[in-house]
């Protein structure tokens, strides 16, 4: 009975709060049409960036019983964005504004069609049933996954020693990037054993997650020809089944160690930055801007920081680039300097890692 | 440097045929897609991070600041699955006859010999319960663990990678360091528990400098000396691995 509650429990924190929450953003957004896909992934990337805020001061300033403190933290705040997000989406209920959306516009159409959004549906089916039936051995976890357990069943942050002993020095270096705390945040609140959650529950979140990106990415490479997506959608798919032409890429990280923050960088956070600077772009063409679509930048710039310490750097250089090369195509000098903005967070983390190292 | 970069960029495209694939789908897109917004995004900045990862001066930053190993990290920026998948739907999209479900099979096909399943790996195996952990691991830390209160067990190689995953309360005197060579770890109990022949005489009394409760060994090993010489007793044995326990030591129960 209690696992039952607990998955139930996990559902409700990776699923329906991400998905109210990014109900925040969505409500923001140009047509007020946004799709459950927008919500759930801008969901994401706003809970990890809130996580990352909340929990690396604590780290920092080693409150005692750090991770009770992070619990509560992030649980109410997480609650209070949620509630804001279901009020919202009520608002929009009520006034007929508005309809729920994962596949409109793309369920209909011919036969193959529907054939590529069947193979498609199984190949990712089949991603997520071989993330609970098999298992992948990775060093790393030796690290990640026990920093989780650690965490969970101390309170302390950064404070015991992963690989064999009990307490040690303070590691504040990886605890500028907390995502294992985040795992062990889901632990406590579903009472499911932190391993358990590492290794099965986030894997079947996440990869679910990355599709969704790629979905939306497909929705704005093939604006006029929306036919192509689910084809496009099966390409994908392959590609990361079969992807792992080196240990080194990040469709390996994404279905071999998806509970490590590294994978949810590679997978989830680059590619969502993408999307958003698709979107950053449609609106430079229309000579428009979208405030909301910085916010999610700078969130996602925040999140990579959860994921890894690395995350700064790539972050940086991934925006920097972007953001230049959009600028000069597009002659809108304001594109890179907003841009830059959305980097102060990578930047901070940079200078805190720098003085710590 | 120059040679570290390509060792690196060749350890990450493995064979190199689906790196192959995504520079020719880049060439192709370079030749016909006129939408700007694609162009600066597939092409444009992806081609910028590539010259920046090839750029020895900017390599000798990076490598200064957070080290060789994971360099190759900067190719994730490159959408190579977005750029192919889409590359390739593109010219699905040129061909008008039924010659293109037949395209399509083809690049399927070519992409799954191209690279290389990812369940196929050796690291990969099935789940033996919802832990993802060995059932070994969690039946002797399940035998062995107080409590609310910390436990010292000696494991063998095999497992000291899992056992914190999955408890904390069992601590060990060495763990993951033993196991990466460029860590360069040294311990004396964990060469004697990894040689060939288990010698208790050498085990044992090391074991007890660090107050272990337990030693744990592989069932199949030959063993030599006489584990109660030293005060400790055979308690169980479970999954193919024998369980000793020094009672001297105070386990709070």
């Amino acid at each position: 009975m209690a696992i039952i509650a607990g998955c139930f429990i996990l559902c409700i924190w990776l699923v329906g709060i991400p998905l109210l929450t990014g109900a925040v953003p969505a409500f923001f957004m140009e047509r007020r049409k946004p799709s459950l896909a927008f919500m759930w992934t801008s969901g994401y990337i706003l809970s990890w960036a809130l996580f990352q805020l909340v929990t690396v001061p604590l780290v920092f300033l080693r409150v005692p019983q750090g991770f009770k403190a992070v619990v509560g933290l992030f649980a109410g705040l997480s609650l209070a964005f949620a509630a804001a997000g279901a009020f919202l989406l009520l608002r929009l209920v009520r006034k007929r504004a508005w309809r729920l959306s994962l596949v409109s516009g793309e369920s209909g159409g011919s036969v193959q069609h529907k054939v590529y959004w069947g193979i498609f549906l199984i190949l990712a089916a089949l991603q997520l049933v071989l993330a609970v039936g098999m298992t992948y051995q990775d060093g790393d976890d030796a690290y990640y996954v026990a920093i989780s357990t650690l965490t969970e069943s101390s309170n302390t942050l950064y404070e015991l020693m992963p690989y064999s002993m009990g307490a040690t020095g303070f590691d504040m270096r990886h605890g500028l990037a907390p995502f294992p705390v985040w795992i062990a945040f889901l632990a406590r609140i579903s009472g499911l054993p932190t391993v358990s959650v590492a290794h099965v529950a986030v894997p079947l979140a996440l990869i679910p997650t990355t599709y969704l990106i790629f979905y939306q990415i497909g929705r704005q490479l093939f604006a006029k020809r929306k036919e192509r997506l689910p084809l496009f959608l099966c390409f994908t798919a392959i590609l990361v089944i079969f992807g792992n032409y080196s240990i080194y890429t990040a469709e390996n990280f994404m279905l071999a160690r998806s509970r490590q923050g590294k994978s949810a960088l590679g997978c989830i956070v680059i590619p969502m930055v993408l999307l958003l600077f698709f979107l950053i772009l449609a609106q430079a063409e229309k000579k428009k801007d979208l405030w909301v679509l910085w916010v999610l930048l700078g969130a996602a710039v925040t999140a990579a920081c959860l994921c890894t310490t690395l995350g700064t750097m790539l972050m940086c250089l991934l925006l920097g680039v972007t953001g230049l090369c959009g600028a000069a195509a597009y002659r809108r000098p304001g594109l890179a300097v907003k841009t830059a903005l959305c980097c102060i967070p990578a930047l901070i983390y940079a200078a805190l890692y720098f003085v710590i190292s | 440097m120059w040679s570290m970069i390509t060792t690196s960029f060749q350890n990450f495209m493995g064979t190199g045929l689906i790196m192959g694939w995504y520079l020719l789908t880049l060439v192709y897109l370079w030749i016909t897609e006129k939408d700007r917004r694609k162009r600066v995004l597939l092409l444009y900045a992806p081609l910028a991070v590539l010259a920046l990862y090839f750029n020895p001066l900017f390599a000798r930053l990076v490598y200064a600041a957070v080290g060789d190993e994971i360099y190759y990290r900067l190719l994730w920026l490159l959408p190579v699955t977005v750029v192919v998948a889409y590359g390739t739907v593109c010219v699905y999209d040129r061909i008008k006859s039924r010659r293109k479900y037949w395209f399509a099979a083809l690049c399927a096909v070519l992409v799954t010999v191209s690279g290389s399943c990812i369940y196929a790996s050796p690291h990969f195996h099935k789940a033996e319960n919802l832990y993802h952990m060995p059932q070994a691991v969690v039946d002797i830390c399940d035998a062995i663990q107080v409590e609310g209160r910390e436990v010292m067990a000696v494991f063998p190689k095999e497992m000291l990678s899992l056992v914190r995953q999955y408890t904390p309360l069992v601590c060990m005197p060495y763990g993951r360091e033993m196991l990466v060579s460029r860590w360069q770890a040294d311990n004396p109990l964990y060469d004697a528990m990894e040689a060939e022949v288990l010698d208790m005489n050498v085990i044992l009394p090391l074991a007890k400098t660090y107050s272990s409760h337990f030693v744990i060994v592989p069932e199949g090993k030959k063993v030599v000396g006489n584990v109660e010489d030293y005060g400790f007793v055979l308690v169980d044995r479970i999954d193919g691995y024998v369980i000793y326990q020094d009672p001297g030591v105070y386990i709070g129960l």
